[in-house]
């Protein structure tokens, strides 16, 4: 039924432009029906695309190769939860994909906004229709889905490192976080076209950015995992413009995160938060081009490509007209309150998010280096991971030390008196246990010294913060030390939902510093029988084995692991050899000690006939940290996402002071 | 936002925006960074660049004893240049004879020597699935 | 198979008409079809509204912080005193726009706003 799906993208087209034209008129005149018809629009449109979603997924689960898209993503042999992830495993389906989580978010904060926040909404919701229209255009008259050919007997297949259970999770969680950042930027530019340029529009989106912000981290380090146990070359993150795709948006949403809160707390910093978001949503816009385009391996690809120039283009459009609203709304955008101290909460937040965008902006300049000297000097330059490693460190660890000390430095101005006793203790522990690392011979690497120092200190000021506060709720009346630790944490749980986070991204340093600066590597080539030592670890490779499995051959040579002379059992590493794709993938083994959080990774990079094999073996101090710190960031962010109802009703407080009556 | 800030402030975004503004020169200018040219190109040039090209037959040896040896040509385009490339270390699972790769080295003796384990392949179809770049 | 197809997005076309125009279906002659906009006072009351409750939060915050000993009592002090002086003058404003241009009676307004000070 191609005809549905097509037919129902093409409903979806017509919805958005109604959604932005009616909308538009609604909001501009304060048409009360009109701007309700022009919601309800944007809900059907969710309606419509999901029919379309369902039409592809039904044909994928059918293996209907008279759809172009399922021909060329997916094949007989494949394993139905790939042939489910082959939905987002190509460009057209994951524009799709992309809609139908946009239409989706755009029902859901349209119904549940408009109560409070009509005169909002009703701005709000033409700028949806706007980027909906957008993308429904690509899928119907660009990209479409639902092309259709003469169907071939078999589909060309899934490439193989996609065959993989993080490929059902990974995409679309990433999506999940890109889209959901066209919220807060859809709500920033109405509150701008409103000219309501108040904390309103922060306090109604500030849970989406908190969920699409998360979103995209745990996509990350679900993309990191993957690339760490099956791409297998040893690591976890390649500073890929893949990857960086993600990345950039992510650290403009966490200098968003941050700074909405000097303006929630101060009026401050009006400006930069609009300036914030729109760029927060322009480079989700821009990874989600990098990863679809091919723009990134050279300018000539990107013409190759059909939806390249539009997403440019659109791109383009989205900065230039948010910008000129910036500019036409400057006065009412002043901010009636001044930094007043260099020493304060304000400027600790102020700093992370100069170093937060400072990050992002050479992460961006070193994706789009290749083209702008391609364009200059007719040669396109990469920069190397060199480059992107010197900036990490140069902004990330004073960030680092900087999520220490913002925290707990008083809001306006901080008395001398009062830093030194709010950071004695950290200070001593930090100094403390860097003596002790130095001593156990983590100087080799200074970077890694330093950022275990700052760690230390972080970690130290996040216990304080827990410890005192449990403290003066149980003195405040709190009947036991668990009832008074659980109602400092629900009286403000976007403060210790934060501090939690704080606690992943140390664990993540801490991960990131251990197996990155500390990590040791060893190669040999064994024939059966024989052996190889890396740090304490002694390997003996014992035999080779060979399997067939549903849509590929696996080789796997097994190998016993010794430490100090214990045993601790047997690890494999191969390749698979897919029959369709007539590809071969890396199989890499892992052995992860649960106590030390450290990994024995071993690559068998070559099998000869003969049996031998070459091995690529390393040993990775404190990696599992990184993957326990996705787990304490969800905990985090859920707790700070959690509902709060004391701010329901103050907002419902305020609205029947002033007598706006709750909405119809 | 500086306009009627009060100083402090713009005295770190400036500050920033400098510090900022002489990294990105130093790296950019002092290295970092390395061409990235098509076999064509190539010509006589014995720096250091990064070669990107398809991978042509036959390929010989062994990338762990000796060094495997394969050529590279244009990925697209008229030119017919082929670029003889000798390489050790890691091979990514996507190598093979039409595929397009990227490796890193300079040009000794006529013959392209890539620095071990500089080898990345890139998906060869145009649309390329999210996480295309498989690295060894 | 086309055919049904095409049913169904004939089908679904219509509905999403009904859908949006929904609205005007609902309400064919409503009392108003405003979108509430506020007047320019009532606009300064919500800003005042809301740098009270602003402050109000923060009040609460500063002496929590206190009280676990993260602020000295010196920091304490010169934070406090500004914070109050903001919600006194925000209440100040508030009372004096609200026996301004008296639309509606002050005891129906004033209350709210004593009821939530004294928390």
């Amino acid at each position: 039924m191609p005809e549905l799906g097509s037919a129902a993208l093409l409903v979806t087209f017509g919805l958005s432009l109604y959604a932005l034209g009616a909308g538009w008129a609604a909001a501009a005149q304060g048409k009360r029906r009109l701007a309700q018809s022009a919601q309800n629009a944007l809900v059907a449109a969710f309606g419509t695309t999901l029919v379309a979603s369902v039409v592809l997924l039904v044909a994928l689960l059918r293996n209907d190769f008279s759809f172009t898209y399922v021909a060329k993503t997916t094949s007989r042999a494949l394993p139905t939860p790939y042939t489910i992830s082959a939905f987002w495993g190509g460009q057209e389906g994951s524009l799709l994909l992309w809609l139908l989580v946009l239409t989706g978010f755009a029902a859901f904060a349209v119904a549940t906004k408009r109560r409070w926040e009509r005169e909002l909404v009703a701005w709000v919701t033409p700028v949806l229709g706007a980027i909906c229209a957008f993308f429904a255009f690509l899928l119907v008259a660009v990209a479409s889905p639902f092309a259709t050919q003469v169907a071939p007997a078999d589909g060309a297949g899934m490439t193989p490192s996609l065959q993989n259970p993080y490929m059902l999770a990974h995409p679309p969680t990433l999506y999940l976080g890109y889209v959901g950042l066209a919220i807060p930027f859809a709500f920033a530019l109405a509150a701008l076209l409103s000219g309501r340029t108040d904390e309103r529009w922060l306090v109604a989106t500030r849970r989406w950015t908190l969920f699409a912000w998360a979103a995209l981290g745990v996509g990350q380090l679900l993309g990191a995992h993957w690339a760490y146990v099956e791409v297998g070359w040893g690591g976890y993150y390649a500073w890929d413009p893949v990857e960086n795709a993600a990345l950039m948006p992510w650290l403009a949403a966490t200098a968003f995160l941050h700074s909405v809160m000097i303006q929630e707390k101060r009026g401050m910093l009006r400006i930069w938060n609009v300036l914030l978001v729109i760029l927060a949503f322009s480079l989700s816009l821009f990874g989600t081009f990098l990863t679809r385009s091919g723009v990134v391996n050279s300018i000539h690809s990107f013409t190759q490509g059909a939806i390249g120039p539009w997403f440019l283009g659109f791109i383009v459009l989205v900065v230039a007209v948010s910008l000129a609203l910036v500019f036409w709304r400057l006065p009412l955008l002043r901010s009636p309150t001044k930094l007043e101290s260099v020493v304060s909460r304000e400027a600790a937040f102020l700093y992370n998010n100069l170093l937060l965008l400072a990050l992002c902006l050479t992460i961006l300049w070193g994706v789009v280096y290749p083209l702008v000297s391609e364009a200059l000097r007719g040669e396109a330059v990469v920069l190397g991971r060199e480059y992107y490693d010197f900036f990490l460190r140069v902004f990330g660890l004073p960030l680092l030390l900087l999520m220490g000390i913002g925290p707990l430095v008083a809001w306006r101005r901080a008395s001398l008196r009062s830093l030194v006793t709010t950071f004695r203790w950290p200070t001593l522990v930090a100094l403390a246990s860097g003596v002790i690392l130095l001593a156990l011979g983590a100087g080799s690497s200074i970077p890694g010294l330093v950022a275990y120092t700052f760690s230390a200190f972080v970690a130290t000021t996040i216990v304080l913060e827990f410890v005192r506060g449990t403290r003066a709720r149980k003195a405040l009346g709190a009947t036991s030390w668990p009832g008074a630790f659980a109602s400092l944490v629900a009286r403000n749980r976007r403060r210790y939902g934060g501090y939690v986070v704080h606690a992943a991204i140390v664990l993540l340093a801490i991960g990131i510093a251990g197996s990155s600066a500390f990590d040791s590597v060893a190669e040999a080539r064994l024939a059966p029988g024989e052996s190889m030592t890396i740090g304490a670890y002694t390997l003996t490779y014992r035999s080779l084995e060979e399997r067939q499995t549903q849509n590929a051959t696996e080789q796997r040579a097994v190998l016993d692991v010794q430490r100090g002379g214990r045993e601790l059992g047997t690890l494999e590493a191969g390749k698979n050899a897919y029959t369709v794709e007539a590809q071969v993938s890396n199989e890499v083994g892992i052995r992860s000690d649960p106590l030390t959080g450290e990994d024995l990774f071993v690559i068998a990079e070559q099998i000869d006939p003969d049996g031998s094999v070459q091995f690529r073996v390393f040993v990775k101090p404190l990696v599992n940290l990184i993957w326990i710190a996705g787990g304490v960031f969800v905990l985090g962010s859920v707790i700070a996402l959690w509902p709060d109802a004391r701010e329901q009703r103050r907002l419902a407080a305020r609205a029947y002071e002033i007598g706006v009556p709750a909405a119809r | 936002m500086a306009r009627k800030a009060s100083p402090a402030r713009l005295v770190i975004a400036l500050s920033v925006a400098a510090v900022l503004a002489v990294f990105l020169l130093y790296t950019s200018i002092a290295g970092g960074g390395n061409p990235s040219i098509s076999p064509s190109e190539l010509g006589g040039r014995t720096e250091k660049v990064h070669l990107a090209g398809l991978v042509v037959g036959p390929v010989r040896g062994d990338a762990h004893a000796g060094g495997l040896r394969f050529a590279l040509k244009d990925i697209d385009g008229p030119a017919t240049a082929r670029v003889p490339v000798s390489y050790t270390g890691s091979v990514p699972d996507l190598f093979k004879v039409g595929r397009h790769i990227v490796v890193q080295g300079r040009l000794v003796d006529g013959v392209f020597v890539a620095e071990p384990g500089s080898m990345i392949t890139k998906c060869p179809s145009k649309y390329a699935p999210a996480e295309s770049d498989v690295r060894s | 198979m086309t055919a049904v197809a095409l049913a169904i997005a004939v089908f679904l076309a219509v509905a999403v008409v009904v859908y949006v125009a929904l609205p005007f279906l609902r309400e064919p002659e409503p009392e108003s079809d405003a979108l509430v906009e506020l007047d320019e006072r009532e606009r300064r009351r919500l800003e005042l509204l809301e740098r009270r409750d602003r402050a109000l939060a923060a009040l609460k915050e500063v002496e929590f912080d206190h009280r676990t000993g993260a602020l000295t009592d010196e920091d304490y002090r010169s934070l406090v005193g500004p914070l109050r002086r903001d919600v006194a003058s925000a209440l100040q404003a508030l009372e004096e726009i609200t026996t301004e241009d008296v639309p509606r009676p002050p005891e129906e307004e004033g209350q709210p706003v004593r009821a939530r000070t004294s928390t």
